[in-house]
């Protein structure tokens, strides 16, 4: 107790530590020199740092995180490594002097428990130093493996290291020890297995077996910060900028990472599947941005946080055993983490990453919608919250977590962009830690002839796929390294898969079973069974090889690779052993391809076409199985790229026949392309001016490259970016309902003939949503029964409810209306409150405007959802059993003595007054003024509560209890009689 | 009527005999219940309704008044979940019945025999409790509904067993009842346009010891 309270404390101190330094993580322990190791001593409660140019090994107490004794060594102590019976700790010298002076490289053993300390001189400059789990040391030099037997004193060389230049001393001024040494060293949890890593080597060490594997690498920039991690098992491991497999594969790597040796530093947390990692980015070592802390996944680097540090951290890191603390080499000696605790420390993050306001012709009002400001944690922590985009104001623009902030748009500030702008609000806090992410509004200003229904997805997405055989498709999100697959009826997301670090481009192999994906920062193309949506063992592509863009043909499977060097490649995958190998030829030309260079196959599996972003074009032909094609008519080619199965294909603007010759170009004035799909024997394509415009879709006539019916979008379908010049946005779902195409806020839907003439809509009645009975009233679901309401179905799934939905409108004497539901005979909407008596109801569609719809709306209609179902028993009033919070049904019957709650709608307005469109408030409740009677069997009913569902849109609730003296039978009349209007529905009564 | 209110009644029910007590007798057994079943119909089709075998445990107190007449109050419990099957799907729900009533007893042979036969006839009442948890839906809903209620029916009890002496102050009983009840429609509830009616029987064999004093 006495411990844990103890460790609670040194938590708190850390914490409160770092709050001190403002808005960074972490104590900073100076050690009056440079460290260059690390080891961490749990049972007597000490951390060892290897005080490199001050000779001497700093004892550091993890009680109270001071330096409290040190123990004076030999020269140059560089590395250190504690045997796992906690006896003995082995402490390497790198004093690789050269004359005058004269080395002094060595090692020494200090007994723990005696304090005794012997030194052996060593014929090379030791480079690290690991345990086993056998208590034997693996002492790396600069010419050979030792392992290092504490007890006896004895060495044993295991074998000799090749191509390893040790650095002489002394060294320029202001030289750290990881750039001197150039080597780091780690043991697995288990202990297993020793990982390594110096300049030109990378190695493992198997303890049991003794067995050492080395092999030579190069890296470009080098791999820094030099630093080890491993899995707890081994499986993994990660060293610099890169994340190994234990087979040597680099499962994935830190992008743009700067390279420096000496700065940053990671370590695995295999409690929690994350890795703790500094790795400055190329860049970063000249402005002075704050050094970043990320905090990622520990198999493929997703960034889940970004915590700032106070200092540089500059080596090694280690993680207690009960991963509550991390402790890392940093400039001033050793920075301590309350990782367990970071819960307690500032930080700010938003409630959601996107605030969509979907603007329309039916409403120009000031739209406003709330979000919130938490800390993850609970605690209380100052922020501010501001834009640059005018016409976005946000109210309040600070205070203190948790709070809720008001976003507001008008849209006359956007009157003139008819497509969605994406304005960022900047989420600061001088007390976080955490660099918050910036919010997402999108504002869309749509016209009525713009066509297609957009989804809200945040993030960066790359690509989208249809399946050939499956109505679904499937939505690259790179930033997240995620495969969001959707489903092609109700465009809800139904998986999400997990990628490699930085997925770029995905395919679908001929036979339709496996989706592969391809990514800029792993060399592993990821496998999924699209059946089961698995993941399955991924394809090792060979060294240096990033596969940005695969494709599948009937005979073959080819990556486009960013390959480490000089000369980009296209590679051939063998599925069945999952490897992937680099043609030696593409046919007749040499394999060397632009970086940038997407693939795309002929849906018949015929060809595949590469096009380059330097303007080469290749196609591999599936029968030949080669390349029996390379052209570079341009310098450049970019934008959207596809394939036919009648040996058509499309870069950019232009229509290529089979041997890659141009033979029509697109019309470019419609903008940049963004997506091109061929369907059957036509196709179509999208275009974007810029992204704050409408876009377009046309249909094109293939024999003259003409558009046919451009037709205005939603919003802008994506363009492509710098290093990744091509894109892919447009997918015709295989049930030929929709097509999908990826725009600025997520993705845009349109209907399969989203541009046939449309005829204008009618209104023949409109009904309670409850039970489709004549009487509204003010706030209520009404459904609005006609013809032509809508193109296409489509439900809401925003709160607040939008106010066009699929490009329908709708307003009640001019004022908008919140939507739920549209399709072609039917609209679910929410009546405003401030609609009341003889008003006028008008739809807007594409097709136009509708007649004035006379309707009366009552002050209150109560009427009883009869949207219950039980086994195949529908139409059931939706009345639930407190007791047992199941719906009352003949077989759950209402009982004297229960409290039974009724959902209905049509109760009128409630005070506190609750806007239309917005959830009702849970404190205060929203009730109904105009308060109503409940009977059964003709007993007045006690009433608890009646008046807005909390939560709920549009939706009432009345919660009343069931006397004693209630009528028992099958079908007891329940009547609900508010302001003179009933209604009554049959229910079974028991004692 | 609660449980309760029925224990008072047979409280008052013993008191009758106990003012013509020449010997008295306390027992219990301990048997099994076999119900008869009757046929709900409805326009949806019809089903058995039953309740399943079940353990069952009785206490009585008694008295003779003569060398061949006496009587008892009983109390018996029952546990036998209600059944409904037809149209090959089969519902069950927990229940559980309690009972008083006064059985009169005949006895044939001297009061000294060492096995005495005897034949018993009564009424009282009959408590039915549906006693399962309550589901949205249960199968053939449309013909019967079983219901977590309670239902009291009237109950006429005929019987007869042997009485062996096993010593002075204690007779072992093997003795075999049937009980009928209308039929419990509160708790096995006809659905809408479903009809039941008849009685139903419950035979319980059962065995036990009496304490005569």
């Amino acid at each position: 107790m006495r411990n844990n309270f103890l460790g609670w404390m040194i938590a708190l101190g850390v914490i409160l530590g770092g709050s001190a330094t403002a808005g960074t993580f972490g104590k900073v322990v100076a050690i009056g020199g440079s460290a260059s190791d690390l080891a961490l001593d749990e049972p007597r409660g000490v951390l060892y740092i290897a005080n490199y140019t001050a000779n001497r090994v700093e004892v550091m107490s993890l009680a109270n995180l001071t330096v409290q004794t040190s123990i004076n060594v030999a020269s140059q102590p560089s590395g250190l490594a504690l045997s796992p019976d906690g006896r003995y700790l082995v402490v390497t010298h790198y004093g690789n002097f050269v004359a005058p002076a004269s080395p002094n490289n060595g090692l020494t053993v200090i007994d723990l428990t005696t304090n005794g300390k012997q030194t052996f001189v060593l014929g090379n400059p030791p480079l690290g130093v690991a345990f086993g789990l056998d208590n034997k040391a693996l002492v790396v030099t600069s010419q050979e493996f030792i392992l290092f037997d504490p007890i006896t004193g004895t060495t044993q060389v295991l074998d000799t290291v090749a191509g390893v230049t040790a650095k002489t001393l002394p060294q320029p001024p202001a030289t750290f020890p990881l750039t001197i040494l150039g080597a780091s060293m780690s043991t697995s949890q288990d202990g297993l297995v020793i990982y390594g890593l110096t300049d030109t080597l990378r190695f493992r060490y198997y303890v049991n077996t003794k067995t050492l594997q080395s092999v030579g690498y190069t890296a470009s920039p080098p791999l820094g910060p030099r630093v080890v991690t491993v899995s707890a098992d081994g499986s993994s491991w990660a060293g610099g900028w890169a994340l190994f497999s234990s087979g040597g594969s680099l499962v994935g790597q830190f992008p743009n990472a700067l390279g420096a040796l000496n700065i940053g530093s990671l370590a695995m947390d295999n409690k929690r599947g994350l890795m703790y990692a500094q790795v400055p980015e190329a860049g970063s070592a000249t402005t002075s941005a704050a050094p970043v802390l990320q905090i990622v996944d520990s198999d493929n680097l997703t960034v889940r946080e970004k915590i700032q540090l106070s200092e540089n951290l500059a080596g090694k890191s280690v993680i207690a055993s009960d991963a509550n603390t991390m402790y890392s080499i940093s400039d001033s000696g050793v920075t301590v983490f309350p990782i367990g605790s970071l819960d307690q420390a500032h930080r700010v993050v938003a409630s959601q990453e996107d605030v969509i306001f979907r603007g329309n012709f039916c409403d120009r009002r000031v739209a406003s919608q709330q979000i919130t400001i938490v800390n993850p944690g609970g605690g209380r922590t100052a922020f501010t919250l501001s834009t640059t985009t005018a016409g976005v104001t946000i109210s309040p623009s600070s205070g203190i977590t948790p709070a809720t902030v008001r976003i507001s748009v008008d849209p006359t500030a956007f009157q003139n962009q008819k497509g969605t702008v994406a304005a960022l609000i900047n989420v600061k806090s001088a007390q976080a830690v955490n660099l918050p992410t910036q919010i997402r509004v999108l504002i869309n200003n749509r016209e009525p002839d713009q066509r297609g229904t957009f989804f809200d997805i945040p993030g960066k997405l790359v690509d989208i796929l249809p399946d050939p055989s499956r109505d679904r498709f499937y939505v690259l999100r790179q930033d997240k390294n995620q495969v969001l697959v959707f489903d092609g009826t109700n465009f809800s997301q139904v998986a999400t898969l997990r990628t490699g670090n930085t997925p770029t481009q995905m395919a679908i192999t001929f036979d339709k079973r496996y989706l592969l994906v391809g990514a800029d920062n792993s060399q592993l193309l990821y496998v999924y069974d699209l059946e089961t949506l698995q993941s399955l063992q991924p394809v090792a592509m060979p060294g240096g090889h990033y596969p940005r863009s695969v494709a599948s043909s009937a005979k073959a499977i080819l990556v486009a690779n960013r390959v480490s060097g000089s000369v980009h490649t296209i590679d051939r995958v063998d599925l069945g052993t999952r490897q992937a190998t680099q043609l030696p030829t593409l046919g007749v030309f040499a394999n060397d391809v632009d970086q940038n260079t997407n693939l795309v196959a002929s849906p018949n599996g015929s060809s595949i076409m590469a096009a380059s972003a330097n303007g080469n074009l290749w196609l591999y032909n599936a029968n030949a199985d080669t390349f029996t094609v390379s052209r570079k008519d341009g310098t450049s080619l970019s934008g959207a790229y596809a394939a036919s199965s009648f040996d058509q294909f499309v870069v950019g603007g232009t229509l290529y026949n089979s041997s890659l010759v141009s033979v029509a170009k697109f019309d470019a004035s419609t903008g940049t392309t963004s997506g091109f799909a061929f369907i059957d024997g036509s196709a179509i394509r999208t275009n974007a001016p810029d992204p704050a415009s409408p876009g377009n879709i046309q249909r094109v006539d293939l024999t003259t490259a003409t558009g046919i019916r451009t037709t205005r979008f939603a919003e802008a379908p994506l363009t492509g970016v710098t290093g990744f010049v091509f894109t892919r946005t447009l997918a015709p779902l295989y049930s030929r309902n929709s097509i999908v195409s990826l725009s600025v806020s997520g993705f845009t839907v349109l209907p399969w003939t989203y541009d046939d003439s449309v005829a204008p809509p009618r209104i023949d009645r409109v009904v309670s949503s409850a039970d489709l009975a004549q009487g509204v009233a003010p706030g209520g679901l009404v459904t609005i029964v006609g013809a032509n309401l809508s193109p296409v179905n489509a439900a809401s799934r925003e709160i607040p409810l939008p106010t066009a939905l699929a490009d329908s409108c709708l307003t009640v004497n001019g004022l908008p209306v919140p939507i739920v539901f549209v399709s072609p005979k039917q609209i679910n909407a929410q009546l405003p409150f401030e609609a009341v008596g003889n008003v006028t109801l008008i739809v807007r569609t594409p097709g136009g405007v509708s007649d004035n719809f006379n309707l009366v709306i009552l002050p209150t209609a109560p009427r009883v959802f009869l949207s219950g179902n039980a086994g195949d028993v529908d139409n059931l009033p939706t009345l639930v059993r407190n007791t047992n919070n199941l719906l009352v049904t003949d077989t759950n019957p209402v009982h004297r003595g229960d409290v039974v709650t009724i959902y209905l709608t049509g109760m009128g307005t409630v005070t506190p007054a609750a806007p239309a469109g917005q959830p009702a408030p849970t404190d205060p409740l929203a009730t109904a003024i105009v308060q109503p009677d409940v009977t059964l069997g003709g007993v007045h009913l006690p009433l608890y509560f009646a008046g807005l569902s909390p939560g709920q849109v549009g939706v009432y609730q009345i919660d009343v209890s069931i006397p004693a003296n209630t009528p028992t039978g099958l079908t007891i009349p329940l009547t609900i009689n508010q302001g003179g209007q009933a209604t009554t529905i049959n229910i079974r009564v028991v004692n | 009527m609660k449980l309760t209110g029925i224990l008072a009644l047979g409280a008052c029910l013993a008191a009758v005999p106990a003012a013509f007590a020449q010997k008295w007798e306390v027992g219990g057994a301990v048997g099994g219940g076999f119900y008869t079943s009757q046929a709900v119909s409805s326009p949806a089709g019809s089903a058995d309704a039953t309740f399943k075998t079940g353990l069952s445990g009785s206490a009585w107190v008694g008295n003779t008044t003569s060398s061949h007449w006496g009587g008892e109050v009983r109390y018996d419990f029952q546990v036998g979940a209600m059944k409904l099957s037809g149209n090959g799907a089969e519902a069950t729900f927990g229940a559980q019945t309690h009972q008083i009533h006064y059985d009169f007893l005949w006895h044939a042979g001297s009061s000294e025999a060492r096995v005495r036969p005897f034949l018993a006839a009564g009424a009282g009442i009959k408590v039915y409790r549906g006693t399962g948890t309550e589901t949205l839906t249960q199968p053939i809903s449309r013909v019967a509904l079983l219901t977590k209620t309670q239902d009291v029916r009237p109950m006429i009890s005929i019987g007869g067993g042997l009485k062996f002496r096993v010593s002075e102050r204690v007779d072992f009983r093997l003795q075999i009842h049937d009980y009928l009840t209308p039929f419990p429609k509160d708790v096995i509830a006809p659905a809408a346009g479903a009809s039941v009616g008849g009685w139903i029987h419950d035979i319980v064999p059962s065995f036990g010891l009496s304490f005569l004093f």
